[in-house]
């Protein structure tokens, strides 16, 4: 009061902001309708469309344009609007590795310049959140959504393909035990789906293992299936779980998903089938029972049609023997056949053979050990046997076993064999044998098989110990019955039981493929890779049939897939001095594949070995990526916000009204500082004072 | 120079030799163990047995018995080794007694057969020390009767022998298996025929039944000495329970 003055003020209304969110994910890639263009085209001409539209909104509000996926960005609305060609641009633009539409409003909220009020959000997206809106609309998601204290308006893309059935998720370990039942926990969406049975169904590389119907109903969006399956075979495979592809779905690619499942023993299964009891027979039951890793099956003849026990049936322990069961219903369960001095003449086993060798072809393992009733003496020249086995047999007669003892030897290939090294150094391994006790005779064959390798032999060059292979499977002939010479015979010349032990732990070994005694490895750089990003890469060991590094071998790869089973040529490479190469493959389509390679060197064939691997999206975003209309009118409606059609005008969106009005500029001028006003004031007080005096107010 | 047990030996070798084999090391020879005191009290009892195992099973057996000292090398040749007399016997030299040890770990059978068959007598006790010589401080335990001993072929109820002075075979086991078999009622005895063919003993007190059973048993000591625990594979189970039961 005592020092009045003036303020003067330049005021104006402050126009509002409009935060335009463009999803830019790469979901937007996908279809927006089944056939149509993408989503992320069809959202450049909405932009191109509106291109008026917005140049009317930018008038009145500031319009800040943001592009979104897993971060928020400013976009170019002018270059956007300008492009030519709108599916390139859309290509361009959606590129992000995932979806954040929570984070996106949030930050776009933050970011507002000088404090403007916003006066909304326009969202134009898929709705394919995999973020915090994945699930829909959490308790902390609604609260933030709240606190933006500003309408969204949501332009759903892609919302006439809204129906979409997809293989979300696959719950597997990265191994399983061969013969050990395996089950794949399979989770589905379904949208946009009425009552539907679905079926469900797994492959390896193209074979139906299990299959489930899912009855899908409209109100349930997920539903989970366990597939259960027994592998029968070991190795590494790719699998497919998949379900129909119906009509008017979003997307295909999403409808199926595959992965990788490396089968493994958990023990050796083996089947020993015995002519007689024997001390070779003996000592080799005795150390297959003790190996842990061993599963041990074992029938032995114990008595003959001509044998008399002087009893009945019930005084003996004899069970019959169960050919059909153990041959025909129980072949496949069991990694290795092993027959010792096993005629299968008596037993009218003739039926069986064809079997046998088949089991053996398709990869199954089989040996023989020698003895009167074995090879050429059991009577298996011209059979399915002998296809399988690496020598030729002679009809039976009394050449058939020979009982010149025999002093080993290692060949040329059994020095560099791992089935018959028992020392370190090929001097050391070969006194090992040596020293070893000579055997009492042997089992005498026609000649080696192609392919054959003889890595025992005697002294004079009758064949000991011959391995090869048939088909996918691997064989052994050991033409002896007192390989447990090797055992105790040994320990009584102060040697120990050791070679008979490491021997056939290595020929167990080698016959079923032991990865450790696989000359020719091949190895995906990872079972999965990403389609479109990196070409698959194999890192191959190649060792002869030495087991050495098989220097400058040439390998050449073919790969093939459940849906193209026709072999497809693929990288090629030469191995280095140490036997390894690197193969890149072309980029390959989203499948689940398998590769062979094939090592040769000088135009012979070194080895051959196969991987499996998958080509498929790894991230949520290409997974999960059917449109949500559902969760974008959701957003809407927590914000007080509608959606809205792709032809809406944008000016007559219910946008909220600025509330505020800045101050531009404020000048304060004390009166006191005026004489003119200062003089005036005088006078006024004084004429006030000389009135009041006459009229005697005083 | 032909001795006693090759004579009698000759019929049995043409009657065991059914098929070709590798010389006899692949067939089941009984090797007889030469110790200090009457080592051979049965001359005849192994070869019968042998020829028995060859007529009733399928296990190729020579007739021939081997006769070996503990230090022989050539004992780990004949994985079957068989100690018996009807008196006490020295123990063996520190040696021996260790090549015993070896052959027995490392899988050897050694069946000790009491040919006096009295219980608590002069070789039992000689067997029990030797026991407890090959592995300090062992002593031999009873075969339970449901081991696999007793259903190796036949299904058996107990031991038998040329007499029945106990009624429970004894064994001592390594590396889970029976190692050393203890039988203290002449059951070889039981087996033996003299040079005309004619049973060389009477078996008492079950008469031939009992000398059927002492067969048996021998059969199957053999079966187990090359089959093990080979009828107690599952896959046996189910057929030795109802024969048991009949």
């Amino acid at each position: 009061m005592l020092e009045p003055g003036i303020e003067l003020r330049a005021e104006s209304r402050v126009r509002a902001r409009i935060a335009v969110l463009l999803d830019t994910s790469r979901s937007m890639r996908f279809p927006a309708s089944p056939g149509g263009p993408s989503r992320a085209e069809e959202l450049v001409r909405w932009v191109q469309a509106h291109k008026a539209d917005l140049e009317k909104l930018a008038s009145r509000f500031q319009v800040d344009f943001y592009g979104f996926d897993k971060e928020l960005q400013p976009a170019d609305a002018g270059r956007i609007a300008a492009a030519r060609d709108a599916r390139a641009m859309g290509e361009s633009l959606a590129q992000g590795p995932a979806t954040d539409i929570l984070a996106a409003l949030t930050g776009a909220a933050a970011a507002g310049t000088a404090g403007r009020p916003l006066a909304g959000f326009f969202l134009a997206s898929d709705g394919a959140d995999n973020a915090e809106l994945a699930e829909g609309i959490s308790g902390p998601a609604g609260t933030e959504l709240h606190k933006l204290a500003a309408p969204v308006f949501a332009l759903p893309i892609g919302a006439q393909a809204v129906k979409d059935l997809a293989v979300e998720k696959i719950a597997v370990d990265d191994f399983a035990f061969v013969r050990n039942q395996v089950t794949v926990d399979v989770t589905l969406t379904a949208r946009g789906f009425g009552s539907t049975d679905v079926p469900v169904v797994l492959k390896r590389e193209g074979q139906v293992v299990a299959q489930k119907t899912v009855h899908v109903e409209g109100d349930q969006a997920r539903y989970e299936v366990k597939l259960s399956f027994v592998p029968d075979r070991t190795g590494k495979f790719a699998f497919t779980v998949s379900v129909p592809v119906y009509q008017g779905e979003a997307l295909a690619q999403n409808n199926q998903r595959s992965f990788v499942l490396k089968v493994i023993r958990d023990r050796v299964r083996v089947l020993l089938v015995v002519g007689r009891p024997s001390w070779d027979v003996r000592f080799l039951r005795q150390l297959l029972k003790r190996d842990p890793n061993v599963d041990l099956i074992s029938f032995f003849i114990l008595r003959t049609p001509g044998d008399d026990p002087h009893s009945s049936q019930d005084e003996l322990s004899l069970i019959p023997f169960p050919t059909q069961e153990i041959f025909q219903e129980q072949l496949k369960t069991f990694d290795l056949v092993i027959f010792q001095n096993f005629n299968h003449r008596p037993y009218r086993m003739s039926q069986y053979l064809d079997g046998i060798a088949a089991y053996v072809r398709d990869g199954g393992a089989f040996a023989m050990i020698g003895g009167d009733q074995s090879f050429s003496a059991g009577d298996y020249a011209g059979t399915a046997i002998e296809d399988v086995l690496p020598v030729t047999l002679l009809p039976t007669g009394p050449t058939a076993v020979d009982e010149t003892p025999v002093q080993l030897k290692l060949t040329d290939s059994g020095r560099r064999h791992p089935l018959v090294e028992l020392a370190a150094g090929t001097a050391q391994n070969e006194q090992a044998w040596v020293r070893l006790p000579k055997l009492p005779g042997l089992n005498t064959t026609g000649p080696m098989k192609g392919g054959a390798q003889t890595l025992l032999q005697s002294s004079e060059g009758r064949p000991v110990l011959v391995v090869g292979e048939a088909g996918r499977g691997r064989v052994l002939a050991l033409l002896t019955d007192s390989s447990w010479y090797w055992s105790f015979v040994a320990a009584g010349q102060e040697l120990g039981p050791r070679a008979y032990e490491t021997f056939w732990h290595s020929a167990i070994r080698w016959l079923v493929r032991d990865p450790a005694l696989t000359p020719m490895r091949v190895t995906a750089e990872r079972p999965s890779f990403e389609p479109g990003t990196e070409p698959p890469s194999l890192d191959v060991q190649v060792r002869g049939s030495d087991y050495g590094a098989a220097a400058g071998a040439q390998v050449t790869t073919v790969v093939s897939s459940a849906e193209d089973p026709v072999p497809r040529p693929g990288g090629s490479a030469t191995a280095g001095a140490d036997g390894s190469a690197r193969i890149m493959l072309p980029p390959l389509a989203p499948g689940a594949y398998k590769v062979t390679a094939t090592a040769k060197r000088d135009g012979v064939q070194v080895g051959e070995a196969e991987e499996a691997f998958v080509v498929a999206p790894t991230a949520r975003e290409m997974i999960e990526a059917a449109p949500r209309p559902d969760l974008l009118r959701a957003i809407a409606t927590a914000t007080q916000g509608r959606v809205v059609e792709a032809d809406d005008p944008l000016l007559s969106l219910p946008w909220r009204d600025p509330q505020r009005v800045e101050v531009g500029q404020r000048t304060s001028k004390p009166l006191w500082d005026n004489w003119k006003v200062l003089a005036a004031l005088c006078l006024v007080v004084g004429v006030e004072w000389t009135l009041r005096r006459r009229w005697g107010y005083a | 120079m032909l001795s006693r047990r090759r004579l009698l030996g000759l019929p049995l070798l043409l009657a065991a030799r059914r098929a070709l084999a590798f010389g006899d090391q692949a067939r089941l020879t009984f090797a007889q163990v030469r110790h200090l005191g009457r080592w051979d009290p049965r001359p005849d009892g192994l070869s019968r047995l042998a020829w028995e195992i060859s007529k009733r099973t399928s296990i190729e057996t020579s007739p021939l018995v081997k006769p070996i000292g503990l230090a022989d090398p050539d004992l780990f040749r004949f994985p079957f080794a068989v100690l018996s007399s009807d008196q006490s016997f020295p123990l063996p030299a520190d040696a021996e007694i260790a090549s015993l040890r070896r052959y027995l770990s490392y899988g050897g059978f050694l069946l000790i057969d009491d040919a006096s068959a009295t219980r608590g007598g002069a070789f039992e006790q000689s067997a029990r020390a030797l026991v407890a010589r090959i592995v300090n401080g062992a002593s031999l335990s009873r075969v339970a009767r449901d081991h696999v001993l007793y259903k190796s072929f036949y299904l058996l109820d107990g031991p038998a022998g040329r007499l029945l002075s106990t009624s429970d075979l004894e064994g001592l086991e390594l590396g889970g298996r029976v190692a050393v078999l203890y039988s203290g009622n002449d059951l070889i005895g039981a087996l033996a025929r003299d040079s005309l063919g004619t049973w060389e003993f009477e078996v008492s007190p079950g008469g031939e039944l009992q000398r059927e059973k002492s067969i048996r048993l021998g059969v199957n000591i053999a079966m187990y000495a090359l089959c093990l625990d080979y009828k107690e594979d599952q896959v046996h189970i189910p057929f030795i329970m109802k024969r048991r039961r009949i």
